[in-house]
């Protein structure tokens, strides 16, 4: 029997919580291994065993409980992380960026509660500005590959960067026609800087089939947040304002000239948009607590996702708008506390 | 008739639904248990400051008599039973800080058999209504009531807080286990009816709500009865939707107003009074049959009693003495609860007794896979910033930012982010994933910025009486330098009438004739004076 009251406990543990999450990715995770191969799964794998690994050494440094492994919130980032780099990623890139995650981003703070950043995030943009080229280095679609690497291939890509049979990555990423394939939001990206307008670009059937695959991984992940929504192992607010936001500001700039500017639909079903908005943005630890908080955190996360991807340097956004974000969710914190009972000016009605 | 009956018109914020297990003790009508042979009688019972004893050891006392009486704030003690004073002294009560407080240990005399919860039978003081309000309220206070809800609170200094418009009868009952209001309405709905009536009185209160949850419609049918039966005007029951803490007294307002009471301020603010279900029936039975509060109708639940039920409880029974009577198996059982689950108190030491504070008593199979709930950095896993509390906290605070000011002992922060506000309900507890003792880290924060405040005003207090000092020591400096200027100034002029004659001849000259003229006189007078003795 505890001391003091309550004397009552009622609620998902924390590592159940976590177990709840990557559960979820579950359907979105399948989808992605289908459509870019068995590389997805070797790196999230490869990325669990680094996290753990990372935590526990940690966690002895540190002289706390190894008990703490236990809470399954490494294993969460590894597999973050795992599905946010190609699917060929060198092996020991991958290992940077999960060790930094984990003992950079989460151990050096203060383990599990104490990260200001999302972890995952952290390990992500490290590898993006670091190795570029690899990080956006995608494979087509499976339907579109010339060559589709299957699963000896994919280990000796990601362990040796060349199978037995000497082909490199790039040999994978080359499409029937001989061109390479980047990621939707890349080719999007590089067309418009060539100054091709949006017309000219959804001709293009290589691009539109490749854009399937995405798509269907989007799919994947919506689906299982809504599983987390409807165990409310998460709440609405995050991804609600992420997607909603999304939506607003590029429905604005399409509006303003639907030639340079792609439709919400676009930017809704490519990149890591539903990863992000109901598996980044909503970690807890980093992001806002209150729930006006959230609301205010995801529409400004899904405001930085379009403006970064339309304007910025890089194809993709999710990492640093989260990143930006986890920087100002104190503050947005401070701003946004709900009225403690009594306190309301005018005493009316609730 | 439905418009007796309406649905809660408010919210609050927040709550939680735990399992009720209501059904364990709500079937059974009440009983009344048979006297122990020793009762043990702690002198505070209420809010306030420990009661004087006013009967010493050895003396004879019977039923109802008064002994013991309030020093400053609290509420008077009447035994409970023919008996006799055997100590009074520092015993185990079971208070809240484990300390032992004085208490009457009373051995019984007739300890007649059980009898069933029946009607009073001396007879009604049908003359209340002629009496001043004021000599009904002493009357409340003499018969030592007080609010029977938990809180404890002099019923007699709440009546006294008026004006009020509603009276709202807290019917809510709202943590688990906890029957004995939803029993008390469904057997003697009519009683508490009169009792709100007497209270609404004595406020003089236009409307009396009886305010509970949707889990009680037997209560709430027997309710609606009495009223159509009494064809009392201006009392109605206002259905709020299950959920916890809805018997929480600015909760309940909430729910039936729509309106929260303003921050530092009473529910009188707001034209309101909130009495408990059992405090109104005590009330009537202290106005009409001048019976003073000696006992009270408990819940006795938990898995380990084979007949829960609701039992009237002689105030000092100790816990040892039902524990005999249910026949609970001493072996299975670690600790009781007494009150609910939710914001209950764990006591290990049988000895305790039932008090007017103890509306319920839980006894549950000792659970080997919980741990004791003690608050050690590395005892429990980490706050991961879910904010699930905060969806569940019923006074919009945030327990997750509260947490981390606590931890790191931020105490002005702390209390800046509403922690003073804290009802201390246990629902953020009740829902942390992470199995955070949350609540004890309020309480442990509140008692340090209790702490705090009490040592600055120490700090101001001696501040104050530095000021003071120094200020007196300037003024009794500055007196002395005025003074010191002045003789200074009397030694100048002095010396300035001495330039003027520089040899101070002519003065000494003029010293010396006006002396002699001076003898001359003296002589003259001593001489008439002689002249005229002789």
């Amino acid at each position: 029997m505890r001391l003091s009251s309550p004397f009552f406990h009622h609620a998902l543990s924390t590592d159940k919580v976590m177990l709840l999450v990557i559960g979820a990715l579950i359907p979105g995770a399948a989808i992605q291994c289908f459509y870019f191969g068995y590389g997805v799964l070797i790196n999230l794998v490869l990325c669990a065993l680094v996290a753990n690994l990372s935590e526990l050494l940690f966690l002895k440094f540190r002289g706390r409980a190894l008990d703490a492994l236990k809470d399954n919130s490494a294993t969460l980032t590894g597999i973050l992380l795992g599905l946010a780099i190609p699917p060929t990623l060198p092996f020991w890139m991958s290992i940077v960026g999960v060790s930094f995650a984990i003992i950079f981003a989460k151990q050096l703070y203060g383990g599990l509660g104490f990260n200001p950043f999302n972890p995952a995030m952290v390990g992500y943009v490290l590898l993006l500005i670091s190795f570029p080229v690899e990080m956006t280095a995608w494979l087509p679609s499976t339907e579109i590959a010339s060559h589709f690497p299957n699963f000896t291939e994919s280990l000796q890509l990601i362990f040796l960067s060349e199978t037995s049979r000497g082909l490199t990555v790039a040999d994978f990423r080359t499409v029937a026609d001989g061109f390479t394939m980047a990621t939707p939001l890349d080719h999007v990206k590089t067309a418009h800087t060539m100054g091709k307008i949006s017309s000219e670009i959804v001709t293009d059937p290589m691009y539109n089939t490749n854009l399937i695959g995405w798509n269907w991984v989007n799919y994947g992940f919506l689906f299982g947040g809504l599983l987390l929504l409807a165990t409310k192992t998460i709440r609405w607010q995050i991804p609600f304002a992420v997607l909603a936001s999304i939506i607003v500001t590029s429905a604005l700039l399409n509006w303003f000239d639907a030639e340079r500017f792609s439709t919400p639909v676009f930017h809704l079903t490519t990149g890591a948009t539903m990863l992000g908005a109901f598996f980044i943005a909503t970690d807890p630890v980093s992001a806002s607590t209150t729930p006006k908080g959230r609301l205010i955190y995801g529409v400004l996360i899904g405001f930085f996702v379009v403006t970064i991807r339309t304007f910025g340097g890089y194809p993709e956004a999710m990492g640093f708008a989260v990143l930006l974000l986890n920087l100002a969710a104190p503050t947005i914190d401070h701003y946004t506390r709900p009225v403690i009972y009594g306190h309301r000016q005018g005493n009316t009605n609730v | 008739m439905n418009s007796i009956i309406q649905k809660a018109p408010g919210h609050f914020h927040g709550g939680i639904h735990p399992p009720e297990f209501k059904s364990l003790s709500n079937q059974k009508s009440i009983e009344r248990i048979p006297l122990p042979e020793f009762l043990l009688l702690p002198l505070k019972q209420h809010i306030g400051s420990v009661d004087e004893a006013v009967v010493s050891v050895g003396d004879k006392i019977c039923k109802g008599q008064l002994v013991a009486i309030p020093t400053q704030f609290g509420a008077a003690i009447h035994s409970p039973a023919d008996a006799t004073v055997v100590a009074i002294e520092p015993s185990l009560v079971g208070h809240p800080s484990g300390k032992p407080v004085m208490a009457l240990k009373l051995q019984v005399s007739k300890r007649n058999s059980s009898e069933s919860f029946e009607e009073l039978k001396s007879t009604e003081n049908s003359e209340w209504k002629t009496l001043p309000l004021e000599q009904l309220i002493n009357k409340v206070q003499e018969a030592g009531i007080v609010g029977l809800g938990g809180a404890t609170f002099p019923t007699a200094t709440k009546l006294r807080t008026q004006p009020v418009d509603t009276l709202i009868i807290n019917a809510m009952e709202c943590e688990p286990y906890i029957t004995c209001d939803d029993r008390l309405l469904q057997e003697k709905a009519d009683e508490v009816l009169q009792g709100a009536l007497i209270a609404s009185h004595l406020l003089n209160a236009k409307q009396i709500i009886f305010a509970t949850e949707d889990n009680k419609p037997e209560a709430i049918e027997s309710l609606k009865k009495a009223i159509l039966d009494s064809q009392a005007k201006n009392v109605k029951i206002v259905v709020a939707p299950t959920k916890y803490p809805s018997g929480g007294e600015k909760q309940t307002i909430e729910l039936v107003t729509g309106k929260q009471v303003p921050h530092g301020q009473l529910p009188a603010s707001l034209g309101i009074a909130v009495q408990n279900v059992a405090t109104v029936k005590a009330i009537r039975d202290a106005i009409l049959f001048n019976q003073p509060l000696t006992e009270r109708v408990v819940t006795l639940t938990g898995d380990l009693v084979k007949t829960a039920g609701n039992y009237v409880i002689p105030f000092g029974t100790p816990v040892s003495h039902l524990i005999e009577l249910l026949k609970i198996d001493k072996s299975q059982l670690e600790a009781v609860i007494f009150g609910g689950p939710m914001m209950g108190q764990s006591i290990r030491d049988f000895g305790a007794p039932v008090t007017k504070s103890t509306n319920c008593i839980i006894f549950n199979k000792k659970k080997s896979n919980q741990h004791d709930w003690v608050i050690e950095a590395k005892q429990h896993k980490s706050c991961i910033r879910c904010s699930e509390c905060q969806q569940a906290c019923p006074v919009d605070l945030l327990p997750q930012q509260l947490l981390w000011f606590s931890q790191s002992e931020q105490w002005e922060p702390l209390e800046e982010h509403g922690l003073l506000d804290c009802i201390e309900c246990g629902a953020c507890a009740y829902v942390c994933p992470s199995e955070i003792p949350l609540v004890h880290y309020f309480r442990y924060g509140k008692s340090e910025i209790a702490d705090l405040k009490a040592n600055k005003k120490k700090s101001e207090k001696a501040k104050e009486r530095y000021d003071f000092r120094e200020m007196r020591l300037e003024r009794a400096k500055a007196e002395r330098a005025a003074k010191h200027k002045k003789a200074a100034e009397a030694r100048k002029k002095a010396a300035q009438d001495a330039n003027k004659d520089p040899d101070g001849k002519q003065a000494a000259i003029n010293a010396a004739l006006e002396r002699v003229k001076q003898k001359k006189n003296k002589q003259t007078s001593d001489n008439k004076s002689s002249e005229g003795e002789n």
